[in-house]
């Protein structure tokens, strides 16, 4: 297409850059490869790859079918409800995507564990207990429902969000049942989304670290990540590790490549606009009962991290010097990184943009995907397998490691906010743009900036908020100069010292939040102030 | 002279390929007609040279262009709708037309005298969304005078128009043509806005166009 702006240098870029990102991947494949193959057979391994690969897979795929379920239910409710705080409401629902595991896996139980909320209310009412449904699978299955339920949601709210106006007016003169509403605007709307959504929420289960670690409770319920970590940091057994990392990047790698195939699923992170629709009163009274259900289900772990944080150990966590220097180690990693995935997915998507050939699109689309093909622990352990065998110092490269890690680690997700934009704009206004003769700086500067503020802004606090909360690559590598807040609250559950626990969680929790719902609207004002 | 010459053309799987030849002079509007699918925009893109012919030439005043790039050519564009950046001021949006090295001052001083010349002095400040479809043309037009290139392609400038603003755009586009010598080649298939304003007329038909 000539339409397009010619733009060789941003091509040039983008496939440099995704020539290095394919490169580090290659590196730390080939580092853990070579320790498979070096590493002394250090006595039998008693690491079951096959029990841990079926439990893994029934947690994931039990995950995605509760989640897809419990994320159509409430995006209906929220597409039929009209009420004050409701864009609030969608706003925390989105949030969900940064909130960092640990924080909801201590939020669970201290409401759904033996000493938890529903417990006591429970016994303090009928005098019966309802154990422990905090740990074990049930556990995680809550955890993660709770977060990939509310993800999910909020995509699917944006397909319903989408249905046209006049669709649904010559709806509404049907005077269509809920029902029939249902099954002829609404499922066809998000049906083309579910595959690839379900894809992804299977992933991010299946590779799931902070919640299976602290609620998983043992060997039963690991996933092959939790394993992985066991087996270096428990066990010293880096030859189960590396044949357990190869086992991860196998299957994720089919999930992916199977993914592609898939129709592509939108990041949906704006503000949410419905047509109203009058529905019948029964259909109306089930919205408001789902909504409240989930609002409780996704609100109430989360407001417990905060009462339990704020109230117990928070004056005595901030009189301790390590606090404030895993805060400062926290800020300056999440910043660090949000700047580098920044750079990579504009890199990435600018060049992607200005490519005509579909086969220069699918090779500049490919580094984002690296991540979940690698996930965090993974990556983590080549990391470390990778500067171990260039003679270096794991402590010496722990930064470097964790920065760049979590840089990818956001990468899928910032590709999917910027790509699809910036695609639209060089598509719909290249003639423009090319007869013009604009140069790629000014077409930057006038014309995708000023657009895409809100989006920058989204990129940087996903990625921000990602690298916060890590634990999955931190915990391979931090030692004791090098600690994060995620990392310093788990070694203080370690220790049981759980108020410290708790006030760490609530202030990351308070960070993540803050973080995505002010930075968008930062860049959002910036880059108008540009116009 | 802007002169067409056997340009030919065809999209992928396309069996008779568009031929193209007509010529157009300065200070003239050259008006092209056809049904709605006729290639009367593919004609305007092979023009701007968004799309690459087969075979044939384009000159202007003697010189074949058919090879330069988009940017190259001595061409201005006004499309029916999204001919300004919604999210730019009016002034903003005419000073696209300079190179970016041209000093603030003179840029200033241009886009002034522009934005007067189509009769919005006064609205460099405002923002290109908060338009309406008239002025955006003219801002369009304005930007035009700007880039000070010969020829000039409208694709269905105003069908998006209202009739009052309609009849001030067409005169605006006879005016701004005979004053500046543009060619100006404007694709229309309302045949009063051709009566208005066309010195010629080509029917487009069965990919060839003929003289009316
Ligand atoms: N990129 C393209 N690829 C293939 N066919 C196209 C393309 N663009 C337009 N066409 C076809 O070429 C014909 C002429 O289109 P167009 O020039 O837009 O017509 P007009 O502007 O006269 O309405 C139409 O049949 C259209 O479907
Ligand atoms: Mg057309």
């Amino acid at each position: 297409m000539q339409s397009l702006p010619q733009r060789r240098n941003r091509i040039v870029i983008s496939l440099t850059l995704a020539a290095l990102i394919t490169g580090v991947i290659a590196a730390v494949l080939w580092a853990i490869l070579a320790a498979a193959t070096t590493v002394s057979d250090s006595g039998s391994s008693r690491i079951d790859i096959l029990h841990l690969l079926r439990m893994t897979s029934i947690q994931a795929g039990l995950t995605t079918l509760i989640s897809l379920l419990v994320g159509t239910a409430l995006a209906w409710a929220l597409n039929r409800l009209r009420f004050p705080g409701r864009n609030m409401l969608i706003g925390i629902f989105s949030a969900a995507i940064v909130t960092p595991g640990m924080v909801v896996a201590f939020g669970m139980l201290s409401i759904w564990g033996r000493s938890g909320w529903i417990n006591q209310a429970s016994l303090a009412m009928f005098n019966v207990s309802i154990g422990n449904p905090a740990f074990g699978l049930s556990g995680i299955l809550l955890a993660h429902v709770i977060l990939d339920g509310a993800f999910a949601a909020r995509i699917l709210l944006a397909r319903l969000d989408s249905i046209p106006q006049e669709r649904l007016k010559t709806g509404q003169s049907l005077n269509l049942s809920p029902w029939t509403r249902f099954i002829i605007l609404d499922w066809q709307a998000m049906r083309g989304t579910l595959p690839g959504l379900a894809a992804i929420i299977f992933l991010l289960a299946f590779t799931s670290f902070p919640i299976v670690l602290l609620l998983g409770g043992g060997p039963a319920n690991q996933t092959l990540e939790v394993a992985i970590y066991a087996a270096v940091r428990q066990d010293f057994d880096l030859r189960g590790a590396v044949l357990l990392a190869l086992t991860q990047i196998g299957v994720c790698s089919i999930i992916i490549f199977s993914a592609a195939a898939l129709p592509a699923v939108p990041s949906s992170l704006g503000p949410s606009s419905t047509k109203s629709w009058r529905d019948r009163a029964w259909a109306l009274g089930l919205a408001w009962i789902v909504l409240g259900l989930a609002t409780l289900g996704f609100v109430l772990p989360l407001a417990s991290v905060l009462v339990d944080g704020l109230a117990a150990g928070l004056i005595n966590l901030l009189s301790t010097v390590s606090f404030w220097h895993a805060s400062a180690t926290s800020l300056i990693v999440g910043s660090i990184s949000a700047l580098l995935t920044l750079t990579f997915t504009l890199a990435l998507s600018l060049g992607r943009s200005a490519s005509a050939s579909q086969q220069l699109r699918i090779v500049l689309g490919l580094p984002a995907y690296a991540y979940l093909a690698v996930p965090a622990v993974v990556l983590s352990l080549g990391g470390f397998l990778l500067v171990r065998s260039m003679g270096i110092a794991p402590g010496a490269a722990a930064p470097y490691v964790v920065v760049f890690a979590n840089a990818l680690l956001a990468l899928p997700f910032a590709v999917a906010t910027l790509g699809p934009p910036l695609d639209t704009i060089a598509r719909s206004r290249g003639k423009l743009i090319r007869s013009l003769g604009l140069s790629s700086w000014q077409q930057f500067k006038l014309i995708e900036y000023p657009l895409l503020g809100r989006d920058v802004g989204v990129v940087l606090a996903l990625s921000f908020c990602f690298s916060l909360g890590d634990l999955g690559v931190i915990a391979l590598f931090g030692t004791q100069d090098f600690t994060t807040l995620p990392l310093l609250m788990f070694r203080a559950l370690g220790a049981y010292r759980s108020d410290d626990a708790a006030a760490i969680a609530a202030i990351l929790l308070i960070g993540t939040i803050a973080a995505f719902e002010a930075l968008p609207r930062l860049f959002e004002r910036l880059a108008h102030a540009r116009r | 002279m802007l002169v067409v010459d056997r340009l030919t053309f065809a999209y992928r799987d396309q069996a008779t390929p568009y031929q193209f030849s007509f010529d157009a002079k300065p200070g003239e509007i050259t008006a092209i007609s056809g049904p709605s699918g006729s290639g009367k925009s593919t004609l305007l893109d092979l023009l701007a040279g968004f799309l690459s012919p087969v075979s044939g030439t384009i000159a202007t005043n003697g010189t074949n262009i058919v090879r330069l790039p988009p940017e190259q050519r001595p061409v201005s564009l006004l499309l029916q709708t999204e001919s300004l950046f919604e999210h730019l001021t009016a002034a903003r949006n005419v000073a696209l037309g300079l190179s970016p090295k041209t000093p603030r001052t003179e840029t200033k001083v241009a886009v002034d005298a522009a934005l007067n010349e189509v009769g919005l002095s006064g609205f460099g400040a405002r923002l290109a969304a908060g338009l309406s479809g008239g002025q955006k043309q003219r801002v369009a037009l304005a930007r035009t005078l700007l880039r000070a290139r010969p020829v000039l392609l409208l694709d269905e400038p105003f069908s998006a128009l209202d009739d009052g603003t309609r009849g001030q755009v067409r005169s605006l586009v006879v005016r701004l043509t005979s004053f500046h010598c543009w060619h100006t080649i404007l694709v229309s298939h309302h045949i009063d806005d051709i009566n208005a304003v066309a010195h010629r007329h080509y029917r487009l038909d069965n990919q060839k166009l003929a003289l009316v």
